[in-house]
């Protein structure tokens, strides 16, 4: 992958969705947000994004189904799930359709950084990448 | 001394009868029975009596008689002839318009006019007239003073023709009928003479007060209303009355009406203004505190005599509503706090709800600091970027408190308002409870609103309560009926009466038919976990808003239909 890395955030409340795209900014990685699952579907194409963030309820296509569809385009991409349900079921399910982690709003910035960097792999290490605007 | 008796005697009697009575000696008037005599005054006339014989009055000539003529002495068989009126004092020095009855005023003025002219020795004149208060065949028998000092004199008498007996006896028996009725009647009455103030009104309407004018006028002029407290007067009562007012004898009962108004000061404003703005009923709720000294809350309804009845006696009914107005009172509180309770109820299954909605302000508010906070630890901090995320915590943060505010509305108990409401607005607010049980139970929602709607008077969280009970309800419905593809089309606009309206329709199982009637009334429920409350609330609420609810089956879903439609603001 010669481009820098692109997160994809799905999750239908556009504060949180910007907060996320707003702390990612700040390790100049490159962010796109998607108010609804549909629409980040759309935009889908392979080696488009490096891993995707997604929240788990949302209206109409819910993020599990989102992460199941995915899995079913024969893709690999690395997926978060953020989520406010506390619950041990949910936290199961995510990670069951190969979510790398189940993280609960609110979550800290050192936690959710330290995922995506994971899902990234070390050739985005932090650093790595000088800043382009 | 006494003048020539005159020919026609129309009652036997002792004719001839020397009599010496105040201040008129030598009257002695053709008819010997001083207790049927009137002397009435007619001084402040004599320019119009001139102008009456010369024949260049107006009009209007036979009214301004009567009220220029004024009762010097009053006969002692008044009543007979007078309605209403108690004591002969309430008619001395007033003049004739205040009480004459109407029946034979017009004979009466000509009568006057005739022998105040008349300069003959002899000028007596008797006329019979029409049936009078207990008069069956009244005659009138006048004459004029003939002593020189005594010319403004006009001596009358009013006597009953005496046929048979039955004349007498007939209305005196219906009388005794009519006081037995009043008095052993179980509403309580009372006769109330308030014949000072036509002198008052008639001051009033010639200073050019009308009726609209008049509540102004009395708030300037407070004394009119203190003289109206102790001047009108109860002049009967009845035991039920007494018995409300805590006396033990109706007599306790007579006197100025000023106590019942000691509370209530208004009242006796507005009673003042209705008799004058010639309304024949008034009505109203007082306080009042009674002869012993309780506050009882009393309806008070007054009649007021037909307009040209001068004799203002009004007949009032009191009614003690005070424990009707306390079960009222218990009844609406106790509505207040089961439907308080409800909603309480309600927000406790909706609790994951809430967290969800202001879990997400929160969220986005530590994300937007931690952010913040790398932007400032780096070596060259954005600061233009720091102050883009400040913003947005601040407004992340109103929106939690926004929530946080609706929800302590929704948990608060108040008594129910009433304020314009734009039910669009109060739908919005209700899918905030709602939205994040909507999805995360994957719902399809559509919501039509209408584009302008009317407003509504009502309470804005009671409103909010039914619509979020109504399409609870509709999701719980989804969960049991387990449809693939469950949906919720929640819509507003106006019904074929101009009412507005707002109806839930899901594709849910529906309601059984057998059920469809039961659905509103209390504790009727099919929810294992179900108190049967929620939709008997909601018809109360909607009942107490002045609408309808029903609830139907859709046609081609098969899934239940609730509406409810409250009137406009006109």
């Amino acid at each position: 992958l010669s481009n820098p890395p692109v997160i994809a955030i799905v999750d239908d409340d556009e504060a949180v969705r910007e907060a996320l795209c707003d702390l990612l900014l700040v390790e100049n990685l490159s962010c796109r947000g998607f108010a609804s699952a549909g629409a980040f579907l759309r935009e889908y194409a392979p080696d488009r994004f490096n891993c995707l963030v997604t929240d788990i309820r949302m209206p109409g296509v819910d993020g599990f189904e989102l992460q199941q569809q995915v899995r079913a385009l024969g893709s690999t991409l690395p997926v978060i799930v953020i989520t406010s349900a506390t619950d041990e079921g949910t936290r199961a399910r995510a990670l069951k359709g190969g979510a790398i982690a189940c993280l609960t709003k609110p979550v800290a910035d050192e936690v959710f950084l330290g995922r995506i960097y994971q899902a990234l792999g070390k050739d985005f290490a932090p650093g790595s990448e000088p800043p382009r605007s | 001394m006494g003048e020539a008796l005159p020919s026609v005697v129309p009652s036997g009697g002792s004719a001839g009868t020397v009599r010496e009575t105040i201040g008129v000696p030598g009257e002695t008037g053709p008819h010997p029975q001083e207790q049927a005599r009137w002397v009435f005054d007619v001084s402040r006339i004599r320019p119009l009596i001139d102008s009456i014989t010369r024949a260049d009055a107006n009009a209007h000539w036979v009214d301004a008689v009567l009220a220029g003529t004024l009762a010097a002495e009053v006969a002692q068989n008044f009543a007979d002839l007078i309605q209403g009126a108690t004591v002969p004092e309430q008619l001395l020095r007033q003049p004739l318009s205040a009480f004459w009855p109407v029946g034979s005023r017009d004979v009466l003025a000509e009568l006057i006019v005739a022998v105040a002219s008349d300069t003959a020795s002899s000028n007596t004149r008797v006329r019979r007239v029409a049936p009078e208060g207990r008069l069956q065949d009244p005659v009138l028998t006048i004459w004029r003073s003939l002593e020189p000092s005594r010319r403004d004199l006009v001596l009358l008498t009013v006597t009953d023709a005496p046929k048979d007996e039955r004349p007498t006896w007939y209305p005196r028996a219906s009388e005794t009928r009519y006081l037995n009725l009043i008095h052993h009647a179980q509403t309580a009455m009372l006769q109330v003479d308030a014949s000072c103030m036509s002198k008052i009104y008639d001051r009033l309407r010639s200073e050019g007060i009308g009726e609209l004018g008049l509540n102004q006028y009395l708030n300037e002029h407070p004394e009119l209303v203190d003289l109206a407290d102790g001047e009108v007067r109860i002049v009967e009562a009845n035991l039920s009355a007494a018995t409300l007012l805590g006396c033990a004898t109706p007599a306790e009962v007579i006197g100025p009406v000023a106590f019942m108004f000691t509370v209530s000061p208004d009242t006796q404003q507005r009673i003042i203004i209705a008799r004058f703005g010639g309304k024949r009923h008034y009505s109203e709720v007082v306080k009042l505190v009674t002869f012993d000294g309780r506050v009882r809350d009393v309806r008070l309804s007054i009649t007021f005599p037909a307009p040209r009845e001068d004799v203002d006696v009004h007949l009032a009914t009191l009614e003690d509503v005070t424990d009707r107005l306390r079960t009222e009172a218990q009844l609406r509180q106790l509505q207040t706090d089961i439907t308080h309770a409800a909603r309480i109820s309600t927000l406790g299954e909706l609790a994951t709800s809430i967290a969800h909605e202001v879990n997400q302000p929160l969220s986005a508010i530590v994300t937007n600091a931690e952010t913040s906070l790398r932007w400032l630890s780096r070596d060259d901090p954005n600061l233009a970027k720091v102050g883009q995320l400040t913003t947005r915590i601040a407004q992340s943060a109103r929106h939690a408190s926004d929530i946080v505010r609706r929800v302590r509305a929704m948990t608060t108990r108040h008594a129910p308002e009433r304020v314009p409401l734009d039910l669009n607005e109060i739908v919005d607010e209700a899918l905030l409870f709602l939205s994040y049980e909507i999805e995360a139970k994957s719902i399809d929602l559509s919501i039509r609103h209408a584009r302008v709607i009317p407003s509504v008077l009502g309470d804005r969280v009671q409103l909010q309560q039914v619509i979020v009970n109504l399409v609870l309800n509709a999701v719980q419905a989804l969960k049991l009926g387990g449809s693939r593809e469950p949906r919720i089309d929640l819509h507003t606009g106006l019904d074929a009466d101009g009412r507005v309206l707002f109806s839930v329709r899901d594709n849910g199982p529906g309601i059984p038919s057998e059920n469809l009637d039961l659905i509103f009334d209390s504790f009727f429920t099919t929810k294992d976990d179900g108190m049967g409350i929620g939709l008997a609330i909601c018809q109360s609420i909607i009942a107490a808003h002045g609408g309808t609810i029903t609830v139907s089956n859709d046609a081609e879903s098969g899934g239940a239909v609730f509406q409810f439609s409250i009137p406009a603001i006109a």
